[in-house]
């Protein structure tokens, strides 16, 4: 009998993408990742993620940009922080996950939902200084089209029910005064920012 | 005791029962509430997935430096707001290469933040600076023989874990139950997370964790849920009848802020205990107690 090798032919890793990741603001935590699965187990939404947090980063250190970029791992986070209390590598996962939120929407991996809800979020952000729930909602629907608002249907009872108890305002709240000097700080704060992850 | 004070985008739109409650119950208990000048939202978890979370702390941080002068403690009523305001004011505290960067941020527009303030959850306050033996002696109208579930929620204990309770097992909310006279239902999923902004994009993630929260609360035998944060009382009240639709049940739990359960049984007024914001209806069950 022909004798096998017991090691298997090398793989040859792409590490472009892994680098990528790494150099985000918290990426380089994700080295740390032992593997051990406590965040999977915590996870209040791992039934519908497409990858666990702890198969993510694994994929991640493959160079497998598609599969990560293309997940709706980070998008299904919704930053209960139970992972990030219990890794024992104390990776900060929910700030990882951000980042990774943030890196596709710039790569434009933006066919999730949730990446229009952000943007819409961020949007009246920058507009008011405050949230309006109203403007993020219609921002969001204007961004999906009809499909969403077709889909969204049975959520009118919700809407009526909030509109009867007071709860949702038609009108936006006052714009901050402050909403110029805002936008300074913003701007010179995303300024800064480029220029850290630069070095 | 003073402090300062911030609201949060959601006490003017879809938590005002929190903020009316909360101003009430902190009026009743000698706690000065002052609203910091021109505020700014604190962009939730969600701005962070935009624009990084640099640029998030440092927004969030804006907030810190009006209020840095008065050097009061900051409170806020919201477990989103908490987690971000906290969150920045530890890295000004103790990350010294990131709050110079901040710094140099807030500077154009005139600001900065030294790191000299604590960030409080209104839950915190109560426990600790007023303390529960205070609270028991303002109960006019005690709760007895009402089994409450106290949801803690996520962002309110894991924000900073062991800041001032267990990020896993919290006790406070209970004992605050107990000392307005009501029973604590046995309820395990007291710190898991209800979807908190998934319910426009993905909402069946809120559903089935709504599920599962209205099953565990009820089973304890609660006939009341109470929690301290904006999210987790619009996804549980303002969904319940979708959660029902979903899953064939017939829950029909009131979801009140914890501050509103404090309102009724100090005696305070009707709009300190804000009942006709609730969607689900609380007026049955606490018509006993409401005196």
């Amino acid at each position: 009998m022909e004798q096998k090798s017991f090691f298997s032919a090398p793989v040859k890793y792409d590490l472009t993408f892994a680098k990528e990741i790494f150099r985000l603001k918290n990426g380089a935590y994700i080295k740390q990742c032992m593997n051990c699965g406590m965040c999977a187990v915590s996870c209040a939404t791992k039934d519908v993620m497409d990858y666990s947090p702890r198969q993510l980063f694994n994929l991640i250190k493959l160079g497998k940009k598609e599969e990560v970029l293309t997940s709706n791992t980070f998008w299904s986070c919704t930053s209960c922080c139970t992972c990030k209390a219990r890794c024992p590598r104390g990776i900060p996962i929910i700030d990882v996950m951000h980042d990774l939120k943030k890196h596709a929407i710039e790569r434009g991996y933006t066919d999730y939902p949730q990446s229009a809800f952000y943007k819409a979020f961020w949007a009246e952000l920058c507009g008011r200084g405050r949230m309006f729930e109203g403007g993020v909602t219609a921002r969001y629907f204007l961004n999906r089209g009809l499909d969403e608002v077709v889909k969204a249907m049975d959520m009118k009872d919700v809407g009526i029910s909030m509109l009867k108890h007071g709860r949702m305002p038609l009108l936006p709240p006052k714009k901050i005064k402050g909403l110029g000097g805002l936008k300074k700080i913003i701007r010179k704060a995303r300024e800064l920012e480029q220029k850290e992850a630069r070095q | 005791m003073r402090y300062s004070y911030y609201p949060g985008c959601s006490s003017e739109a879809t938590a005002k029962a929190n903020a009316h409650s909360i101003e009430a119950v902190a009026k009743a208990l000698d706690l000065q509430l002052e609203e910091i000048p021109d505020w700014n939202c604190c962009g939730a978890t969600m701005a962070s997935g935009v624009v990084g979370d640099f640029t998030q702390l440092v927004l969030t941080a804006r907030n810190l430096a009006i209020a840095e002068a008065k050097g009061q403690d900051v409170v806020t009523g919201c477990s989103s707001c908490y987690l971000t305001l906290a969150v920045a004011n530890k890295k000004f505290k103790e990350d010294a290469h990131f709050r110079a960067l901040a710094n140099e941020a807030l500077a154009a527009d005139g600001l900065q933040y030294g790191g000299t303030l604590r960030v409080r959850q209104f839950l915190d306050v109560i426990i600790n600076d007023v303390g529960l033996d205070k609270v028991a002696r303002q109960v006019k109208n005690s709760l007895k023989g009402l089994t409450v579930a106290g949801y803690v929620g996520c962002q309110t204990v894991r924000a900073l874990p062991y800041e001032f309770d267990d990020p896993e097992q919290p006790v406070f909310m209970d004992r605050l139950i107990e000392s307005l006279g009501a029973t604590a239902a046995d309820f395990p999923m007291r710190a898991r997370c209800c979807g908190s902004s998934s319910t426009i994009p993905a909402r069946d993630i809120v559903l089935d964790l709504g599920y599962k929260i209205f099953q565990s609360a009820t089973a304890g035998g609660a006939r009341v849920i109470i929690t301290p944060c904006p999210m987790c009382q619009l996804n549980l009240d303002a969904y319940q009848s979708l959660v029902n639709r979903k899953y064939g049940t017939n829950f029909n739990i009131p979801v009140l802020f914890f501050t509103q359960l404090m309102a009724t049984a100090f005696g305070l007024s009707s709009e300190a205990r804000a009942f006709k914001y609730n969607i689900v209806s609380p007026l049955e069950t606490m018509a006993q107690f409401a005196g």
